[in-house]
């Protein structure tokens, strides 16, 4: 009987969630439900986000020069058969990637592949429509960033995490303009094949390797790819005036953030559920600490998340209240609740694992977590099941999740504070 | 819009494609008239003759390099002045014929295919495939 269980267990570790071909170079996955789905998306993931730019906002730029003209025809073109197709052309950024997705109605495949080689391959990065079509997308990108506290927050909270690298804007900023010739001979090294790979939801495997090997076969672009400098945590305190009241929704907010080298451990996978914050029953704060915390003050929010990236993580706590007040109050209470999360008890840790399970469960089912955990997952040749991370996060215990919470929290705090900086607390008063 | 777009009719893409040796005659009486009509006098390009009051032209005008830009309100600023002083330049000032480039003709051309190309997709009728 035992050795069944291990060989349960070893068949468990070794199954993977779709299989990984090479075509023509490019590392290739599909993702087929059970039941054939009606549209079929294709996203090629590269490995040249923020982190890899050259020049300060160019990852940003060139995310907004996807799908403007090429060899193939013009932006009009692109957008108009996409149109007549019934299909939708997206690219995203984030920090260590850039995405570019063609979601569409299953069986065009061949027409949008080309699409999506032509646009790695093939496009003019004309200035003129960097003026007239580029930047005032990324104009209004800037603009909407700035204005939303959360996201200045933790783009800031990135920034004095990691300096350089990681801690690279994901906004392109006035103040480093940046031309479409750097544009161009960044796109050069980031759409490299080795840089590249193709995800595929909708559609086998096999079929996604054999439509890839037509659509990319012709460009057989070598190239050198990007290449990054290893991370390192710094922390620090960056403090931003914001008047909340000219944008509506906006609120105060204030992040302590706490980073780490290294892959995220499974003991900080748990840690931002040990925390807590968001309820996941109705009506109720629930049981965590930081939603207790929360529940003083009508309208406020506290919330941990674990940032992980391939080298670093970031634990994140984001705390926002309708006044800048609440969230000093606040702030210092959450302080003393992140403390004392390295002594918790056993059950605590327990339900937090639960959670942690239930998230890492449910990656696959989002599109947006699934781009972000399959497409890293691909360069490195096997997407793992969204189970595999259940036998590392069982093992999990008090102590060692003691160990880990006094690690983390022995480095310097990051803190990032934008609203009213009249009343907003400063690091060294939060009572670390 | 003017007739034939921007840039109006010229019948020189037939001659030189479909008639070389007429077009090769008639060089000699081109280069001759375009010297007498005097832009080169005043220190212009052909390209800063093209009317600017339409769409087309002020896109393509848009699409200027910053220097090319600057350099082409400059000879226009010289050419009022001479203009207001009823005498061309100085002879060693004469724009030379080497640069008299069309530098603006081929945005303005690139810009009236996309007009087209717009024009085209908007009338467009879809025709299902056969089979489908």
């Amino acid at each position: 009987m035992l050795l069944s269980r291990l060989q349960r267990a070893s068949r468990s570790a070794l199954r993977t969630y779709a299989t990984v071909a090479e075509a023509s170079g490019v590392k290739v996955a599909g993702f087929e439900g059970g039941s054939p789905p009606a549209t079929t998306s294709i996203t090629v993931v590269v490995k040249g986000g923020a982190r890899y730019e050259s020049k300060p906002g160019v990852a940003h730029v060139l995310k907004n020069f996807a799908f403007k003209s090429t060899a193939g025809g013009s932006a009009l073109k692109t957008a108009r058969e996409t149109e007549l197709y019934g299909g939708v052309l997206s690219s995203a950024l984030s920090r260590e990637h850039l995405y570019l997705t063609a979601q569409f109605l299953r069986g065009d495949e061949a027409h949008f592949l080309e699409l999506l080689a032509s646009v790695l391959s093939s496009t003019h990065y004309y200035p003129h429509e960097y003026a007239e079509l580029v930047l005032p997308s990324i104009e209004s990108e800037t603009l909407a960033s700035l204005a939303s506290p959360s996201t200045l927050a933790l783009d800031l909270a990135h920034s004095i995490a990691f300096r350089r690298g990681l801690g690279n804007s994901l906004y392109a900023s006035p103040h480093s303009p940046v031309s479409a010739a750097d544009v161009k001979a960044y796109a050069q090294q980031a759409y490299a094949k080795s840089n590249i790979a193709v995800l595929g939801g909708g559609i086998s495997t096999d079929n996604l390797a054999k439509a890839v090997q037509s659509a990319f076969g012709g460009s057989s672009s070598g190239g050198s790819s990007l290449s990054g400098s290893t991370s390192t945590y710094y922390g620090g305190e960056q403090r931003v005036p914001l008047d909340v009241h000219a944008t509506p929704g906006a609120q105060p907010t204030l992040i302590i953030a706490f980073g780490s080298a290294g892959e995220a451990k499974p003991e900080l996978k748990v840690l931002p559920h040990l925390l807590g914050g968001q309820s996941s029953i109705k009506w109720t704060p629930g049981t965590s600490p930081l939603a207790l915390i929360a529940d003083k003050v009508p309208g406020s929010s506290i919330k941990a998340t674990l940032y992980p990236y391939s080298d670093a993580s970031l634990l994140a706590v984001q705390i926002s209240a309708p006044t800048s007040e609440a969230v000093g109050t606040l702030a210092k209470e959450a302080v003393q609740a992140i403390k004392a999360a390295g002594s918790a008890k056993a059950e605590e840790v327990k339900k937090a694992i639960a959670q942690a399970k239930f998230a890492e469960a449910t990656k696959f089912e989002y599109s947006d977590l699934f781009l972000q955990t399959a497409g890293p997952a691909l360069f490195s040749g096997s997407i793992p099941a969204p189970d595999s991370s259940f036998a590392s996060l069982d093992k999990v215990t008090a102590s060692a999740l003691t160990k880990s919470a006094t690690e983390l929290f022995k480095a310097k705090p990051t803190v990032v504070a934008v609203g009213d900086l009249g009343v907003l607390p400063y690091a060294d008063e939060l009572g670390f | 819009m003017a007739v034939g777009g921007a840039l109006g009719y010229s019948l020189a893409p037939i001659l030189k494609s479909r008639y070389a040796g007429i077009a090769k005659l008639l060089k000699p009486v081109a280069n001759l008239y375009a010297s007498a009509a005097g832009w080169r006098k005043m220190g212009l390009k052909y390209d800063d003759l093209i009317p600017e009051e339409s769409d087309e032209v002020q896109r393509a005008l848009s699409r200027l390099s910053p220097r090319e830009s600057y350099d082409r309100v400059f000879r226009h600023r010289i050419a009022f002045q001479q203009s207001i002083l009823h005498k061309p330049l100085p002879k060693d000032q004469w724009l030379p014929v080497s640069e008299d480039k069309r530098y603006l003709t081929q945005l303005i051309k690139n810009v009236e295919a996309e007009v087209k190309e717009r024009e085209e997709w908007d009338s467009l009728i879809v025709e299902r495939k056969k089979g489908h």
